[in-house]
């Protein structure tokens, strides 16, 4: 929509009825919504199912792995909530992060007129975006699990960084008495104390990020080469090396280009980390609509909080890549 | 990817739900399944013991026999049967929202699940308890061994909690990991990834036999909870439910009353037991009363066999015992309701 700066009184009277199609639309959206809720709701009833979100303050009874927040099994639901919640979050961010350093990387690898790394990096984005992602995330899981040493033969990264088939152990701060810093030790069947990427978290991480990394190299190439050649020129006539060039000049014109679709890529993979149901990652779906669904039986309200959540973040993710790529934009321009 | 395509059913029936039109309170199942000539019944795939696919394609297995004694009983055919696979995340939403007739294995007779779901069950007909396997290499013997061990388990059972109970109340520390299905996470526990794994000890059992090198594993000979197995059927239709559970009670009584796949035709014609006349329909008229042929209960023996027989089939090639299943007269927990 470009902005208009005059405004006759025929525009007020379009932006007027504009504004109550909008207001119709909603209601009719609203009426609908209720419409279903009110529905469901009595065929739950008529079929003995019970309703309500009281169960989110009902005591879990079960365990989970990895808790970024205090959690026992005597936690109430809504903590297991905000436990699978900040799982799924940890997942996405460090999925993104590693993504988006790979796109990078192999983006420009693409445009490099070093034929060895060039070629390396079409084979590894042929490769990587042509296998269904759930099969890559297995073959991590599984292939690697098979591959990784037991506790016995652990591999010492560091001293205090150890990676067996039960996770990547690494030293971490320990609330418990004031500060203090607690290293991993072995115990009689694992690794104790500190804190420990889960193997699975370890499948999913490289998986996710390898596949969503080819797609997003696509999108730097495509970008890079947006720019006009004779920016890159007159970079280099200024005096500029390559690589200031690259950085300084291409690069901020290439991000114009490049965020929409970005967009597009993070929400995909922030979806894409409930796959992570798969193979046993403690996230949203495996937790509430996996466990929790069971212990509680009551689907409809399950589902509708994982809906929620998923619909929430999405939205916050295209918001903020929307601001950005406002900023981009206007200093662009 | 079946994971994925169980879940989206589960959306789909969920969306069944949100627009049905209000009335499915007058539900009628058996005149459903008699208008369809088949009984729907699901089936968890792929567990040694409860339900396997021979080489033939034909399923067989304990659940299989469940699914045919009520085909037999309502049918006259034990093998009417349309086979609806699930998992137990999707076993409950399948059967709510009308996508299979019975759900005949693997659930647990909790409280929660009977008053909350909207389900009714039909009769305990197995009695199991939640057990481990462990490699004998870990030196594990006992319980109380696994005191900071990883454990694996499937979700959507009553294992988790058990677990969580059991070593909370301990105070015994652990880790779980816990994957959509007993299949994954046995995989894992094989992959190394867990020190044990949990289940109930039948299906456990069964699935170690089925392993490459079953003689690596041990299953510890205690278990932490105890399992009555019994069907589900919808909540709301009490002659269905009176039907299953008659049907799986007719099995135990069969072996009561000493009838077996071979004998009945005979025992039928020569008898003069009157409640063994009743049962097998020479009188009484006991099969109209549940809505079906009088001779549903001889169907049921004929074609499917009696409770022993059903067990030894599937169960003793496993090399598992009666124990709590033995009849009552034989110091066990099985005892069939009169027919009179």
């Amino acid at each position: 929509m470009g902005r208009r700066r005059s405004g006759g009184p025929g525009e007020l009277v379009r932006k007027n009825s504009a504004f109550w199609l909008q207001c119709l639309l909603g209601l009719v959206l609203v009426a609908l919504v209720f419409l279903v809720f009110r529905t469901t709701q009595s065929n739950l009833e008529l079929l003995g199912v019970q309703s309500g979100f009281d169960f989110l303050w009902k005591k879990a009874g079960f365990s989970i792995s990895q808790h970024l927040i205090p959690y026992t099994e005597d936690s109430p639901i809504w903590v297991a909530l905000a436990v699978a919640i900040l799982n799924t979050l940890l997942l996405a961010v460090f999925c993104i992060f590693l993504a988006s350093l790979l796109g990078l990387f192999v983006g420009i690898g693409r445009l490099s007129s070093n034929w060895l790394v060039s070629r390396l990096s079409l084979a590894y984005l042929e490769l990587f975006r042509n296998i269904p992602v759930l099969l890559q995330i297995f073959f991590w899981y599984y292939v690697a699990l098979r591959a990784l040493p037991s506790l016995e033969s652990s591999i010492f990264i560091t001293d205090y960084l150890v990676l067996n088939n039960r996770g990547l152990y690494f030293p971490f701060i320990e609330f418990a008495n004031g500060f203090s810093i607690s290293p991993p030790v072995p115990g009689r069947f694992a690794y104790e104390g500190g804190f420990y990427l889960m193997p699975e978290f370890l499948a999913l991480w490289i998986g996710l990020s390898l596949y969503n990394g080819s797609y997003i190299s696509e999108i730097v190439r495509s970008g890079f080469q947006s720019v006009a050649r004779g920016q890159w020129e007159a970079g280099a006539a200024l005096g500029l090396k390559p690589a200031a060039v690259l950085r300084r000049v291409a690069f901020p014109q290439a991000l114009r280009a490049v965020l929409p679709p970005l967009t597009t890529v993070y929400m995909n993979m922030f979806k894409a980390t409930s796959l992570a149901a798969a193979i046993a990652y403690p996230e949203i779906v495996s937790v509430f609509v996996g466990t929790v669904n069971n212990l509680a039986g009551r689907p409809v309200e399950v589902m509708a909080v994982s809906l929620a959540f998923y619909a929430g973040v999405s939205f916050l993710v295209a918001w903020l890549m929307g601001r950005w790529n406002k900023r981009v934009t206007l200093r662009g321009q | 990817m079946v994971e994925a395509v169980l879940r989206l059913g589960r959306g789909m029936a969920l969306c069944a739900l949100a627009v049905l039109p209000a009335g499915i309170a007058a539900a009628d199942t058996l005149s459903d399944v008699l208008e369809r000539g088949k009984l729907r019944c699901a089936v968890i795939e792929a567990s040694p013991g409860f339900s396997s696919i021979d080489a033939n394609g034909r399923r067989y297995g304990f659940d299989i026999d469940n699914c045919r004694t009520v085909a037999a009983a309502v049918l006259g055919d034990a093998d009417a049967i349309e086979y609806v696979p699930i998992n137990p995340n999707t076993a409950f939403t399948t059967l709510q929202s009308g996508g299979v007739d019975v759900f005949p294995g693997g659930a647990t007779w909790t409280f929660l699940r009977d008053t909350s779901l909207g389900l009714d069950y039909t009769g305990t007909y197995l009695y199991a308890g939640q057990g481990f396997v462990v490699r004998h290499a870990s030196g594990v013997s006992r319980i109380p061994d696994l005191e900071g061990a990883t454990i694996c388990v499937a979700q959507g059972t009553t294992n988790e909690q058990n677990l969580a109970d059991y070593f909370r109340a301990r105070r015994m520390k652990y880790s779980i990991v816990t994957f959509a299905d007993v299949e994954r996470g046995l995989n894992a526990y094989l992959a190394d990834r867990c020190d044990a794994f949990t289940t109930e000890v039948f299906s456990l059992a069964g699935r170690i036999v089925a392993l490459r090198n079953p003689e690596e594993h041990r299953i510890l000979g205690d278990v932490i909870s105890k399992e009555p197995f019994s069907g589900l059927v919808r909540q709301g239709d009490p002659r269905w439910r009176d039907i299953v559970f008659w049907a799986f009670n007719s099995r135990v009584a069969a072996e009561e009353f000493g009838l077996t796949m071979g004998n009945v035709e005979e025992m039928r014609a020569t008898t003069e037991d009157a409640e063994i006349r009743r049962f097998l329909g020479v009188e009484g008229g006991f099969g109209r009363q549940l809505g079906l042929r009088n001779d549903w209960a001889y169907q049921i023996v004929a074609q499917v066999g009696n409770y022993g027989e059903v067990f030894g089939r599937h169960f003793e090639p496993l090399g598992l015992e009666r124990g709590l299943n033995a009849l009552w007269r034989d110091g066990g927990l099985m005892i069939a309701m009169p027919y009179r």
